[in-house]
């Protein structure tokens, strides 16, 4: 067991970003209210967060990684069930690279 | 200034009873927990640096987006905008607890707040449109999530350990996993699927352009500016 003093500086202040995000919306609407707007783009974030880490991912990717990413979301919007989809997609990517190299 | 309203209830019975409903969020917890703690070993960090990083953190989708951007020696500014941009979305949750918790004693609402997840504040959303104004049960059913995150991410870790070589496994690829199914999910959620695809563009092009893991913020900001323009449109 050891932690480098550079990774528990970087998780204190993750730490203190979280909590800022959890306690800033209850603090904020006793001054501000949130409007239609601000709400309309702190709601598309995590989605277009998640694009920009898949898209680069895409198309760096070879088959495998394709097979895998349409596995992951087809399965997720038929199934709805995060963890079908996700084992599928990384048990495909083994096997597809298996058998592809 | 009016007289002090007075506070919803904050009891030990409403933390009981909030732990014991928080028990059918832990499956899902658990999930993300094992794979967080599989990809914190692919990403080199020791098995106390990943449990601290969940207890302290406690994010699921924001820990796995920062490993994303990970590096050694750890982009600080790139990780933590990163996380900003993962929890923004924290904000409209906390907001939506301030009718129902406004009294409360800043003590009890702000350790109520930090276990808070997404899991666990619908369900006491949920509980409190139900006519029972207890907080208590906020806390109860986020202090089970937080705790069984926490074990299931040391859990994760050994295990990844065990696994040993990650790519024979396609565990490298759990990480672009899991965000492809929370991508789909979101999109579902939110009736929308412009931002996805203006976050996909924009991150592309920047990832050859700027080296670092610089395009993971700029695809997030294109994609939330291009949901508020298309909020805008539609009203």
């Amino acid at each position: 067991m050891f932690a480098r003093p550079d990774i528990l500086l970087a998780i204190a202040l993750l730490g203190v970003v979280s909590m800022l995000c959890r306690f800033g919306g209850f603090f904020l609407m006793r001054y501000v209210a949130i409007t239609p707007r601000v709400d309309a783009w702190l709601r598309a974030m995590p989605v277009a967060l998640v694009g920009a880490i898949i898209g680069p991912v895409a198309v760096k990717g070879g088959p495998p990684e394709w097979l895998g990413l349409a596995a992951a979301v087809g399965l997720m919007r038929w199934t709805g069930n995060e963890f079908i989809a996700c084992a599928v997609a990384i048990a495909g990517v083994a096997g597809a690279r298996l058998v592809l190299s | 200034m009016a007289a002090r309203r007075p506070g919803p209830p904050f009891t030990l019975h409403g933390i009981w009873s909030g732990a014991v409903a928080g028990l059918t969020l832990l499956p899902g917890v658990a999930m993300y927990g094992v794979a967080f703690g599989i990809m914190a070993d692919v990403a080199r960090l020791s098995a106390l640096e990943a449990v601290l990083f969940s207890a302290w953190v406690y994010a699921g989708g924001a820990q796995m987006a920062t490993l994303q951007a990970w590096a050694d020696p750890v982009p600080l500014v790139a990780v933590c905008l990163t996380a900003l941009a993962m929890n923004a979305r924290y904000v409209l949750l906390g907001a939506a607890l301030r009718p129902w918790l406004a009294g409360l004693p800043p003590h009890q609402t702000y350790t109520s707040l930090f276990f808070m997840g997404d899991g666990n504040w619908a369900l006491s959303l949920r509980e409190h449109g139900e006519g029972r104004s207890d907080v208590g049960f906020l806390l109860g059913s986020g202090v089970v999530m937080w705790a069984t995150w926490v074990a299931t991410t040391a859990a994760g870790h050994v295990f990844g350990q065990v696994l040993g070589n990650p790519e024979r496994f396609g565990v490298d690829f759990m990480l672009p996993a899991f965000f492809a199914a929370m991508a789909a999910a979101f999109v579902r959620k939110l009736h929308d699927a412009w931002p996805l695809l203006a976050g996909i563009a924009v991150a592309v092009v920047v990832e050859r352009l700027v080296a670092g893991p610089w395009y993971i913020i700029a695809g997030a900001l294109a994609g939330s500016f291009v949901g508020m323009v298309g909020h805008v449109r539609k009203a």
